[in-house]
């Protein structure tokens, strides 16, 4: 059974053009205004082909089975672990499935509402469908929109700055009193 | 033998009028030292602020220090490891880079109103000198600190940056032609940018640039302490303040103020988020150049000219403004003060316009050529 898995898997590959899909890069990086490369989506910024970690020809026999398995990933709901793609690309095929991803590409600026409302991998708060858009990494939860980070990350650690504003406003009355004191101290050594 | 005595002397009196150390007393520096109160005295806190942001810099370096790796196979890695696992390392590494971009600020600022209230006139000659040493010291730390992430845009941009040096002996004449490719291959240490390069910016960054700048430091705020504020404006006003605890109280709360502002910074806004991801993954000379790869905002107003005009103009205009730089209190010593304003405000102009639309500007040059 593994052998005609292996067989059909790697027929699979060879027959399949590794399909990175630069319409979206494209779209993206034009409407964000930012460099966006492969990582967006693949394991390695140059994409899928090549020899290096995370592309096509570095993959051992079994990550090529999952490969192969991974591009018969038409409907969505299928559960993906592709080797050459990263979390956020796996989530995209298992969310939408390869139909439909070839069928946005006809207008890639679609992607991110086809995705996940609330998904949010890094954690950074913004979700991965505004992380496209805006054309940051949705796997790294200190890359995003300057202005949503601000205000998402004020509003975390609101405790945190609160107790660094009391400490540095104590710290200062403190010091304020002390060089009074000091002042009056050497008033006083003048007279 | 007269003459050589009478150079000695000139020496002599030139340093005891600069550096008058019989002033150095407590009354003198603390109880009777008096700032001047006038429109421009907001301007007495900048040094001060650069301080602070110095310091910032400094503790946290020191607490980077115990993590980074300066290799090239394992800097990036390092640098991931402090912001992603190391506990608060995220704050360290974002408060050191914010920072030094605050630092950079401030001491632009203070030293363009330095400028604009001459406070390089005699007898501050050597606070000018030691405080202009200590704006290129500043620089330098910036420029050595960016490579050691070893990330896409902190090697490229540095191989921008040496390459540039190498350019300057297109323009030298004779034996001085081969002098810059010498001085690019002493900063890279080999024929590429690479392991012996990393090793020596971060010399530079963590030991010497510091023992220098310590030196620079002490010499600057010595010289300051002996010859106290100064007087700011043409026409000085009679109301003044007493330094001590008075301005030193207004000084440290905005001390505090600063360091709030740079920590709510650090804690909520990561610096790097102002760029594209790709420039900040881990260095593959094998791998594409991503686009956007440009030196730091500081360093805007050389890139950009050099993106735009010819090399040659560039650097013509960098030599006149670094002389400029040190031969101020000769070239100005007589220039007034709204005159000396005006052309701290065109350098100013310059400097934010060149920042903030730098890009634009490129672009619609390119456009223009293209």
């Amino acid at each position: 059974m593994k052998v005609v898995l292996s067989v059909l898997s790697l027929t699979m590959i060879f027959v399949t053009p590794a399909l990175a899909h630069p319409e979206f890069q494209r779209h993206f990086k034009e409407t964000s205004g930012r460099t966006i490369n492969c990582a967006m989506c693949h394991v390695h910024p140059d994409g899928p082909e090549g020899l290096k970690t995370g592309q096509i020809g570095s993959l051992t026999p079994d990550q090529l089975n999952t490969l192969g398995l991974a591009r018969q990933a038409n409907k969505p709901g299928s559960v993906v672990k592709s080797p050459i793609l990263n979390e956020f690309g796996n989530l995209i095929v298992e969310t939408l499935g390869k139909d439909k991803i070839m069928e946005l590409k006809q207008s890639p600026g679609s992607l991110p509402d086809a995705l996940s409302k609330t998904s949010d991998l890094d954690g950074d708060g913004i979700t991965d469908a505004e992380e496209l858009k805006d054309g940051t990494n949705p796997l790294n939860s200190y890359d995003g929109s300057p202005v949503k980070l601000l205000k998402i990350n004020f509003f975390r650690n609101w405790f945190d700055l609160f107790m660094i504003v009391l400490a540095t406003g104590l710290g200062f009355y403190g010091l304020y009193n002390l060089l009074l004191w000091l002042s009056v101290k050497a008033g006083r050594k003048g007279q | 033998m007269s003459e050589r005595k009478t150079r000695f002397q000139r020496l002599t009196d030139f340093l005891s009028d600069r550096l008058p150390l019989h002033k150095l007393s407590f009354e003198n520096m603390v109880t009777k030292k008096e700032v001047p109160v006038h429109g421009m005295s907001w301007a007495y806190y900048m040094g001060g602020l650069t301080l602070l942001f110095f310091l910032i810099q400094l503790v946290t370096g020191v607490f980077l220090l115990f993590y980074y790796q300066p290799t090239v196979s394992d800097a990036h890695a390092s640098v991931e490891y402090i912001t992603f696992f190391v506990n608060s390392g995220f704050l360290i590494r974002n408060l050191h880079t914010w920072s030094s971009s605050c630092m950079i600020f401030c001491l632009l600022v203070h030293v363009l109103t330095a400028f604009a209230m001459k406070g390089f006139a005699r007898p501050r000659e050597i606070t000018w000198w030691s405080g202009s040493l200590l704006l290129i010291l500043t620089f330098s730390f910036g420029f050595t600190g960016y490579l050691l992430p070893w990330h896409q845009i902190a090697v490229n941009a540095t191989k921008v940056v040496l390459q540039s040096i190498e350019e300057v002996g297109r323009y030298l004449p004779g034996g001085f032609a081969n002098l810059p490719t010498y001085i690019k291959e002493l900063i890279q240490g080999e024929a590429s940018v690479g392991q012996a390069t990393l090793s020596r910016f971060y010399a530079l960054h963590v030991v010497i640039l510091p023992l220098i700048f310590f030196a620079t430091l002490g010499l600057h705020l010595l010289s300051v302490q002996l010859h106290g504020i100064s007087q700011g404006i043409d026409n000085p006003s009679k109301k003044t303040e007493r330094f001590f605890p008075f301005f030193i109280l207004k000084d440290f709360w905005l001390w505090g103020l600063a360091f709030l502002v740079v920590f709510i910074l650090a804690l909520c806004l990561p610096f790097e988020s102002f760029y594209s991801y790709p420039l900040f993954e881990a260095f593959d000379s094998l791998g594409s150049t991503p686009d956007g790869i440009k030196p730091e905002w500081y360093f805007y107003f050389v890139y950009y000219p050099l993106e735009i005009l010819p090399f040659w103009i560039v650097m013509l205009g960098m030599t006149f403004a670094g002389a400029g730089l040190f031969l101020t209190p000769s070239i100005f010593k007589h220039t007034s003060r709204k005159v000396l304003s005006i052309i701290a405000s065109v350098a100013a102009a310059y400097l934010i316009i060149i920042t903030f639309f730098g890009q634009a500007i490129y672009e619609a040059f390119k456009g223009v050529s293209g």
